[in-house]
């Protein structure tokens, strides 16, 4: 199949090959959570909940009581893909992915400001259409900011690929599923320092290279957008305030 | 669950009984109700409804089935599966038994699967009653449970969500006698997800999956009957063409809450800690009932119950409008 024309040299859903999908993130969707977030990438749409700092519950997990204890819980709903099928909770991949995402915010939240607390992040998939990951880290962001919790950074996420000889930015669900190298960053943009990489699939050392440096410039941008809905969410609660 | 001091609930008891609630209702009124529809584009209908903070999502996904046996097809009119599951955006703040909550939800999807509904024995001592919804709605995603009388068990508000769908289901039969041309039927699959909860639930569910059922379109279905019976019967579904349930009759459910002497709708998750017991009873437009459940510790005077069905009707009338309006409303924008 051809994933980018080699005419018009155009991909599947009609982008170009460094174009992200359209993005949308708003904050502030679940009305008890403390922070929560709901962040879309083209028809990838999660949901992202955060409770807390608050007292730990299971005093057993905190390892180190300087720090807060930073959990994630990952989840697709059943809904979310194109055929409707169950997936038991705990599964091997959303185990996998809660410990990325998990891993990735811990790089970014000042988890000594406080110690003995815990840190609930909460992520629910409402529709996959491939790059969930990043999607999850993006959301995760905005819902922890939103509850005003203490970080680095903002970190993002993006994903990027190799297919037809061509680096692509933000696969969808159609090329992530072309068998083809899928590698996502996690970003620290301000900082210039990257914090989560994967990728599944073999890559010559140069290419990847491009494919990466691609992935970050995926997550700059991710970032601006990210920064302009925050500011907009402050200045709207500025109003509110009077 | 909700971590109240005694102030806090002499405060909300109080005011039930001055008919004043803390957020400024009466004891029948209900909060805001919004209702969205399509907001899961992926799904054949969808619905999102907002109850104050309650929040939840309802979608509606079906599946063309080929039955290659006629008669267990004549048999199979239509099966309707209910995946209702509390998703962890729900697990609320203050909740003292996070770890046990979580495994009870890994033990409801495990245990669950058996079809006799076994391990429903287990006693939920231990949980809160918001943990029990929790560990109850997670069990409901597997519907056709063998019914057990077990009164005193919380296990039955699943019941009640099963035979409003159920009610619902057999008012679809005239659609998908339609729908069904020889050996081909569908496989409709409900989910509910809880975004956010802050008390009544299943009153919010019950609504968000009648809005998703009136927002589904089912495609309609051609088959082309080869002469040879032999090959397989060639299935046409269009694309352009859909059919509409009919939701009109489909109920509603409408919990009354009793805390104190008095009952309320639309509990709080606060208010909910405070009650004594709850009926939830399903009401359709005719104000006839097609599901009835009690939960709770507390023991209920039967008069108090008969009463309590008659004000859930009244108060399903405005429910059912309400709802009815926002549908009409959705359609119209849509």
């Amino acid at each position: 199949m051809e994933y980018v024309n080699p005419l018009t040299g155009f991909r599947v859903d009609g982008r170009r090959p460094n174009e992200m999908r359209q993005l949308k993130g708003e904050v502030g969707v679940v009305a008890r959570a403390d922070g929560s977030a709901l962040f879309e990438m083209g028809n990838t749409r999660v949901i992202a909940a955060v409770y807390g700092p608050r007292e730990v519950q299971n005093k057993g997990q905190q390892v180190n009581s300087k720090d807060a204890l930073v959990r994630c819980e990952y989840r697709m709903a059943d809904f979310s893909t194109g055929d409707r099928r169950r997936k038991p909770k705990g599964d091997r991949r959303s185990t996998e992915i809660s410990l990325v995402i998990r891993q990735t915010m811990e790089a970014s939240i000042l988890t000594h400001l406080m110690p003995r607390s815990q840190i609930d992040i909460f992520v629910q998939v409402l529709q996959a259409d491939g790059g969930t990951r990043a999607a999850c880290i993006n959301a995760a962001t905005l819902a922890l900011a939103d509850a005003g919790i203490p970080m680095r950074d903002i970190v993002t996420s993006c994903s990027a690929g190799y297919l037809c000889s061509t680096p692509l930015l933000d696969l969808n669900y159609i090329e992530d599923s072309a068998g083809g190298p899928d590698v996502t960053v996690g970003f620290l943009t301000k900082m210039d320092k990257v914090t989560l990489l994967q990728m599944d699939a073999k890559l010559p050392m140069d290419t990847f290279e491009t494919v990466m440096d691609l992935a970050i410039e995926g997550c700059k941008a991710i970032a601006n957008y990210i920064r302009e809905v925050l500011l907009e969410n402050t200045r709207r609660l500025e109003c509110q305030r009077g | 669950m909700v971590g109240l001091s005694e102030g806090e609930k002499h405060f909300i008891r109080g005011g039930i009984a001055q008919d004043l609630r803390t957020d400024g209702r009466r004891r029948l009124q209900f909060r805001a109700i919004s209702v969205e529809t399509g907001v899961i584009p992926q799904a054949n209908g969808s619905a999102r409804v907002r109850l104050g903070a309650t929040e939840v999502i309802a979608t509606v996904k079906d599946i063309v089935q080929i039955e290659v046996d006629p008669a267990a097809a004549a048999e199979i009119n239509a099966k309707l599966t209910v995946a209702v599951q509390i998703e962890v955006v729900v697990v609320m703040r203050g909740d003292d038994d996070g770890e046990e909550t979580r495994k009870r939800q890994r033990w409801g999807e495990e245990r669950g699967c058996g079809d006799d509904g076994r391990g429903r024995d287990e006693p939920c001592g231990r949980l809160s009653w918001g943990n029990q919804a929790f560990f109850i709605l997670i069990k409901g995603k597997f519907p056709f449970l063998l019914i057990v009388a077990q009164l005193q068990h919380p296990c039955l508000r699943v019941e009640v969500l099963k035979n409003f769908l159920l009610s619902s289901v057999l008012h679809c039969k005239d659609a998908y006698s339609v729908v069904k041309v020889g050996q081909v039927c569908w496989d409709l699959y409900i989910d509910g997800l809880v975004v956010s909860s802050d008390g009544n639930l299943l009153d919010a569910l019950a609504g968000a999956i009648k809005v998703a059922l009136s927002d589904t379109g089912i495609p309609k279905v051609n088959v082309s009957l080869s002469a040879t019976t032999d090959e397989e019967p060639e299935v046409d579904v269009s694309d352009e063409e859909f059919l509409q349930f009919d939701t009109s009759s489909v109920p509603v459910i409408v919990t009354l809450t009793k805390v104190g002497k008095h009952y309320i709708v639309d509990a709080t998750s606060e208010e909910e800690s405070q009650m004594s017991s709850a009926v939830s009873v399903s009401v359709n437009r005719h104000g006839q009932i097609c599901g009835l459940t009690k939960r709770g510790g507390a023991g209920l005077d039967p008069s108090v119950i008969f009463d309590m069905i008659s004000v859930a009707k009244h108060v399903s009338r405005q429910f059912i409008s309400v709802l009815d309006s926002e549908i009409l409303a959705a359609e119209a924008a849509g």
